[in-house]
């Protein structure tokens, strides 16, 4: 699904965020790139749908060398990628159907069809009832939780989740953890970067450790006591 | 583009139309600003060239035939100008004709050409040019070829002012261009500066539809249509506010200006001209879009990405 070749990232004027690395993500693995603050994994994810340009290396999805990809390329990858961030970046002008909706309307989904899909997610979600609700009005699970159905609308083949529960409490966190790892049920492939070391401990998954930009521990199951399961 | 694309596309103009009305209103007074004082000139054009049309008519070159010819080489001289491409008409006027008539034009005072002798006056062809020839330079082409006539011995014909008034229609034209062009250039700008206005106000949203696989066309596409919009309502302003102006100008101002009594009633633009306007509206606002678009969002696209 995903593979990782000699893979660096350097900003300007220097600073190196990723060295050289090398990793092979089979499709319906459940990742978790675990780190400190500035140890490179939302580098790493961002790599993944384009957001930032790799400096040396290659990286390939589904087998494309996704650097050679044009504009046209990157909006399709970008399709078949489902993602959730930390602030979750809704639209505060629209209603939680309308932000879920809107990530099937762009890609050419007939507006009604979007609606009934994002109504039919969100109830799944347990936001039946919000679905009206302005993101302002909504706590920060509840907001996480619309961000999380807006990533799956499209039936994505890879999740990525940078943070999603970084600004959540232990309830809100856990919540959001659980709907993450069911998206797993619908086959995706889901990484998740965290540097909450309490989910790695609670969740049966691959653990990648990244220090300081290298790859330190690739576990392939990590501590896991299936908590979330 | 599909069908839910277009839909999709529709409403989010729509919204945005709906969301910031005043910008575009102002915007559009800005082009609608620009295309009238570019469709004043186009006016002022198309009324000197009608005027100049108008005068064209009433030019006649004048050739002045040699003494002694026999009638046979009259007729021929007058065969070969009729033949000429570029003549509508022509007349003949004998010896005994321009006397008659030389008399006629002094009325009371034709005793003056007593005494005189009657050949003193030359007979000559008076030639009237079809339309498409009353210009300076096909006039000033018929009469060179008449001197080439061994029967003509000169040739007369209203150069200079045929000139200066060709020369004052060349200037509008090139005013209008000039005028027209930095507006123009000012019109993109401020355009452009809306849609940067525009994408600025929307700037979460256009980077959540790139971050959810939108193709760059379809976000691009609503603030295009919207500078399509603006430009074209802007001229559609414009072209009322010149008809507006006509029929001011035609109903009061002209007749006690006497402006008229040379052509008659003043002409409006033509339906290609007023093509012409609501093309260069649809431009401007494409155009101004589109550049400041590519721009933008690429610019922005790039310093997000190292950010």
């Amino acid at each position: 699904m995903i593979q990782l070749f000699h893979v660096s990232k350097t900003y300007p004027p220097g600073r190196r965020a990723l060295t050289d690395i090398n990793l092979e993500i089979s499709s319906g693995e459940l990742v978790l790139i675990v780190g400190a603050s500035g140890a490179g994994k939302s580098t790493l994810l961002k790599l993944l749908f384009r957001e930032e340009e790799l400096s040396e290396g290659q990286i390939h999805v589904e087998g494309k060398n996704i650097a050679r990809l044009n504009r046209r390329g990157v909006a399709r990858l970008r399709r078949s990628i489902g993602l959730v961030f930390q602030e979750c970046k809704l639209l505060a002008g629209l209603t939680a159907l309308q932000n879920v909706s809107l990530a099937a309307e762009v890609v050419g989904v007939s507006r009604r069809e979007s609606r009934i899909k994002a109504y039919q997610l969100l109830r799944e979600l347990g936001l039946k009832d919000r679905h009206d609700a302005k993101p302002l009005t909504l706590s920060a699970g509840e907001q996480q939780r619309v961000a999380i159905a807006r990533a799956l609308i499209n039936d994505p083949l890879l999740v990525l989740a940078d943070e999603p529960t970084g600004n959540l409490d232990a309830e809100a966190a856990e919540e959001t953890m659980r709907v993450l790892l069911r998206m797993r049920e619908r086959g995706a492939t889901v990484m998740i970067a965290t540097h909450d070391l309490a989910i790695v401990d609670r969740c049966e998954a691959r653990v990648i450790s990244l220090q300081g930009g290298v790859l330190a521990e690739d576990a392939p199951l990590g501590l896991a006591r299936g908590h979330f399961r | 583009m599909k069908l839910a694309l277009i839909g999709f596309v529709c409403r989010r103009v729509g919204g945005s139309l709906r969301q910031s009305f005043w910008t575009h209103v102002l915007t559009a007074g800005t082009v609608s600003m620009t295309l009238f004082v570019f469709g004043g000139f186009m006016l002022l054009e198309t009324n000197l060239q009608k005027l100049l049309k108008s005068w064209g008519a009433q030019i006649q070159i004048t050739a002045y035939l040699n003494s002694g010819l026999t009638a046979a080489e009259v007729s021929d001289t007058v065969k070969r100008v009729q033949s000429l491409p570029e003549v509508e008409r022509v007349r003949h006027t004998s010896q005994e004709q321009a006397w008659r008539d030389f008399q006629t034009a002094l009325g009371s005072q034709s005793t003056l050409l007593e005494g005189l002798p009657r050949e003193v006056l030359p007979a000559s062809i008076e030639i009237s040019l079809r339309p498409e020839h009353r210009d300076a330079p096909a006039i000033d082409h018929v009469a060179q070829r008449l001197k080439q006539e061994t029967q003509i011995s000169s040739v007369e014909y209203p150069q200079e002012w045929i000139e200066r008034l060709g020369l004052l229609v060349l200037v509008v034209e090139w005013v209008k261009w000039l005028f027209g062009g930095v507006l123009f250039l000012a019109t993109f700008f401020i355009v452009g500066s809306t849609v940067k206005l525009a994408i600025l106000a929307r700037r979460e949203e256009v980077e959540i539809m790139q971050l959810v696989g939108a193709s760059e066309e379809l976000i691009q596409a609503p603030f295009v249509i919207e500078g399509m919009i603006q430009g074209l309502a802007g001229a559609a302003i414009a072209t009322a506010l010149l008809a507006v102006a006509y029929v001011l100008l035609q109903r009061e101002i002209a007749p006690v200006a006497g402006l008229l009594s040379p052509v008659g009633d003043l002409e409006f633009l033509q339906v290609y001209n007023v093509g012409m306007l609501l093309a260069i509206g649809l431009f401007l606002g494409a155009t101004g879009s589109l550049i400041s678009l590519r721009r933008f969002i690429r610019t922005w696209h790039v310093s997000s990405a190292r950010a």
